[in-house]
């Protein structure tokens, strides 16, 4: 068991894009942290250097309070779960999982009773003299996730583990996942670009983008207060609704334009976030989750729109609506997201487009006029040109 | 037809068409039979005639036109057994073949492993030189090897046909092996070298498991080259290390030694390998075809 630290640590592959790019992450020991960020950001590059299996070209990185930058993969003791599971074709699976004892030259006795007890506590016994061949998707994953945990290793290193099961598998796994870490007690690093997977496994998530780190924290602490755009719209599903508005002070009173409707905002949020001072008379980025929204009636309105389509969940509706008020006109400067998901955010292009959750009944039609309801306590705000969000006056905290 | 007509019965006209198509599928694979018949004819009548002639009368070996129907004979195996010195020639084309088969996978398959590993860009090509090293016409070869073998005393043994076979032998083995690694997933090995294995031992017990058909489709490729070689065994081998291949082509007209005894002696010379050909067979075709991506 062990802490791991990267102080200031950089990637830098043959064609000269940092793939990591100065990353500062502390990880206790003991820890469950989610690395979560879209395709490319460099999250596998930030793992396989623990791992060892990536050479580091600049910065240093601590496991156990002992510099390991040039430690060979071997000497650090790190249990790895690879994307593609990388189980040894040729062995079984009892001899998969005590690959690792055999190597350190455990006595037979010793590898036989601990792989025992960890196909256990996956329920592989039936399968132990299997090819993993033989296997299904799901039942190799668990193999994999023997392999890792007969070592007790200082740390578990994972890769997107559950990408390639069916949706029922991943949901049953992550809780199995969950509950294994927590047991034993093993700092673990897992990589995903599933935000339903940062937001329910991990003790601490952090969100990359681009090789950089945008930030840590605790699920709850990143949904709740994002230092940017980027971080409110990769968290979240379905992803944040972001306008844009403009600020009017009068007085004491500061109140938000989103053409067309006007919504005062309460004392509070205007308390909470001194930097929104300077930003009088000028436009910004305004983002508020779906939850933050009601479908409402003409009077005490927030804003207006057309609803674009609904998607029936089952337990209840999802509506794009668009709305009056305008789309955020340079996503890409601001958000960095994928090409859906920039779509997504922006609609057409003319009107910004809206989610909102309602209750399976409602009898909404596409092409309909809909009144909308925002929640002022729930607004995030953020600099149009830079993303970050506004809160006290220094730079986001 | 007539079954056709009894079946079609009470059936919707559509079947008719889908039974010419059976009917047109049927004659495709027939077709495709009688060419693969013909071009094993091809290939293979001019070894089965060799082989024949080793249980003919001399007098029908020349006869024209052929004789089809002859009473076969024996006489030319015992001759074979009286001329050669059958267990020593095969013991040599035994020990030249295995001798260079495994001193090539000793030094190809590792290095093919390197190549396909190695982290720079000239890789692919360094590969492909090792290919090109096997295309050198062997003749070319011949001369300074000769001279070379002759300076350091190993002239007429064993050791130096099985140096110059090596040498060719494993430079196809490291193109080979190269394309095998590179084809093999490279995260088996990282995931061995988390658990806990030097680079060396990540090689020998996860990296060469996941390509034992390449090594054995290389082994098949060099028993077969130097099974064949009859260049190089000719010229550096004596009497007494000369392998079958050598006996076979170089002993005609020496001694009293008949068309019909180098038949039965060539069954001696191809039968191994075929035998061999028919066990591995498998490894073969992946091997060939492994190459190509
Ligand atoms: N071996 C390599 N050589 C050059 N560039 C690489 C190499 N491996 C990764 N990269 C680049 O580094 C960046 C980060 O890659 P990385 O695999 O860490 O992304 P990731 O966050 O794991 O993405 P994904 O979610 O798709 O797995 C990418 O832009 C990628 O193209
Ligand atoms: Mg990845």
């Amino acid at each position: 068991m062990a802490k791991i630290r990267f102080e200031d640590v950089s990637k830098i592959y043959a064609d000269g894009v940092p793939a990591v790019d100065r990353l500062d992450l502390d990880v206790e020991d003991g820890q469950f942290l989610v690395l979560v960020g879209p395709s490319g950001c460099g999250k596998t590059t930030a793992l396989r250097m623990i791992a060892g299996l990536e050479d580091i070209s600049s910065g240093r990185l601590m496991i156990g309070g002992e510099v390991a930058n040039d430690l060979a993969p071997r000497a650090r003791n790190v249990a790895m779960i690879f994307q593609s599971y990388a189980l040894y074709p040729h062995l079984t699976v009892a001899e998969n999982m005590g690959f690792a004892l055999r190597v350190r030259g455990q006595p037979r006795a010793e590898i036989e009773s601990r792989v025992k007890r960890a196909a256990e506590l996956l329920e592989l016994q039936p399968y132990l003299g299997r090819k993993p061949a033989q296997l299904s998707g799901g039942q190799r994953q668990r193999v994999a996730m023997g392999r890792a945990i007969v070592r007790q290793p200082a740390a578990f290193l994972m890769d997107e583990p559950l990408s390639n099961l069916d949706a029922r598998l991943r949901g049953q796994t992550r809780a199995e996942i969950t509950r294994l870490q927590r047991d034993s007690g093993v700092t673990t690093v897992y990589v995903t670009h599933d935000q339903v997977e940062a937001m329910t496994m991990g003790d601490r998530v952090a969100v990359m983008n681009h090789g950089r780190l945008q930030q840590v924290g605790a699920p709850r602490e990143l949904y709740d207060r994002p230092v940017n755009l980027f971080v409110a719209t990769f968290l979240g599903s379905p992803p944040i609704n972001a306008v844009e508005g403009r600020l009017r002070a009068e007085g004491k009173a500061v109140s938000l334009d989103l053409g067309g409707s006007v919504i005062s905002l309460p004392a509070e949020t205007v308390r909470q976030r001194p930097a929104l001072a300077r930003y009088h008379d000028r436009t910004l980025v305004i983002g508020f989750r779906p939850e933050a929204l009601a479908l409402g009636s003409a009077e005490g309105r927030s804003l207006r729109g057309t609803v674009a389509y609904r998607e029936d969940l089952g337990s209840h509706l999802l509506f794009h609506i668009d709305s009056e008020a305008a789309p955020v006109r340079d996503p890409s400067a601001v958000v960095a997201l994928g090409e859906g998901e920039e779509k997504a955010l922006s609609g057409d292009g003319k009107a910004g487009r809206l989610r909102l959750n309602a209750p399976a009944g409602v009898a909404l039609r596409p092409g309909e006029q809909v009144f909308v309801t925002v929640d002022p306590a729930q607004l995030h705000f953020f600099d149009p040109a830079t993303g970050d969000a506004l809160y006290a006056d220094s730079t986001a905290n | 037809m007539a079954r056709a007509i009894v079946r079609g019965g009470g059936v919707p006209s559509g079947s008719a068409g889908k039974q010419g198509m059976r009917r047109a599928e049927a004659r495709s694979i027939l077709y495709r039979r009688v060419a693969v018949i013909v071009i094993l004819a091809v290939f293979l009548l001019p070894l089965l005639w060799l082989l024949s002639t080793a249980y003919k009368p001399t007098r029908d070996i020349f006869a024209t036109p052929p004789t089809l129907l002859f009473s076969p004979t024996w006489s030319n195996f015992t001759s074979v057994f009286r001329y050669f010195d059958l267990p020593e020639l095969l013991w040599s084309s035994i020990v030249i073949s295995l001798g260079s088969t495994v001193l090539s996978l000793l030094l190809g398959v590792p290095a093919g492993y390197a190549l396909a590993r190695a982290k720079f860009r000239g890789a692919v090509g360094v590969a492909y030189f090792f290919l090109a090293i096997r295309t050198v016409p062997p003749v070319a070869t011949l001369i300074p090897f000769y001279i070379l073998m002759r300076d350091i005393g190993l002239l007429g043994t064993w050791w130096a046909v099985i140096l110059i076979n090596t040498s060719l032998n494993c430079a196809f083995v490291v193109w080979m092996m190269y394309a095998y690694f590179r084809s093999s997933p490279i995260s088996i090995e990282e995931a061995a070298l988390t658990d806990g294995c030097n680079d060396w031992r990540t090689f020998l017990t996860v990296a060469l498991p996941a390509v034992v058909p390449g090594i054995i489709a290389s082994a098949i490729f060099c028993v077969m080259f130097s099974w064949n070689d009859f260049l190089f065994a000719m010229f550096l081998t004596r009497a007494e290390t000369k392998p079958i291949s050598v006996a076979l082509l170089s002993a005609y007209g020496t001694k009293d030694i008949s068309w019909g005894t180098l038949g039965a002696l060539a069954h001696f010379s191809t039968l191994p390998i075929i035998l061999m050909m028919l066990f591995l067979n498998r490894y073969f075709v992946q091997g060939l075809t492994k190459g190509v991506n």
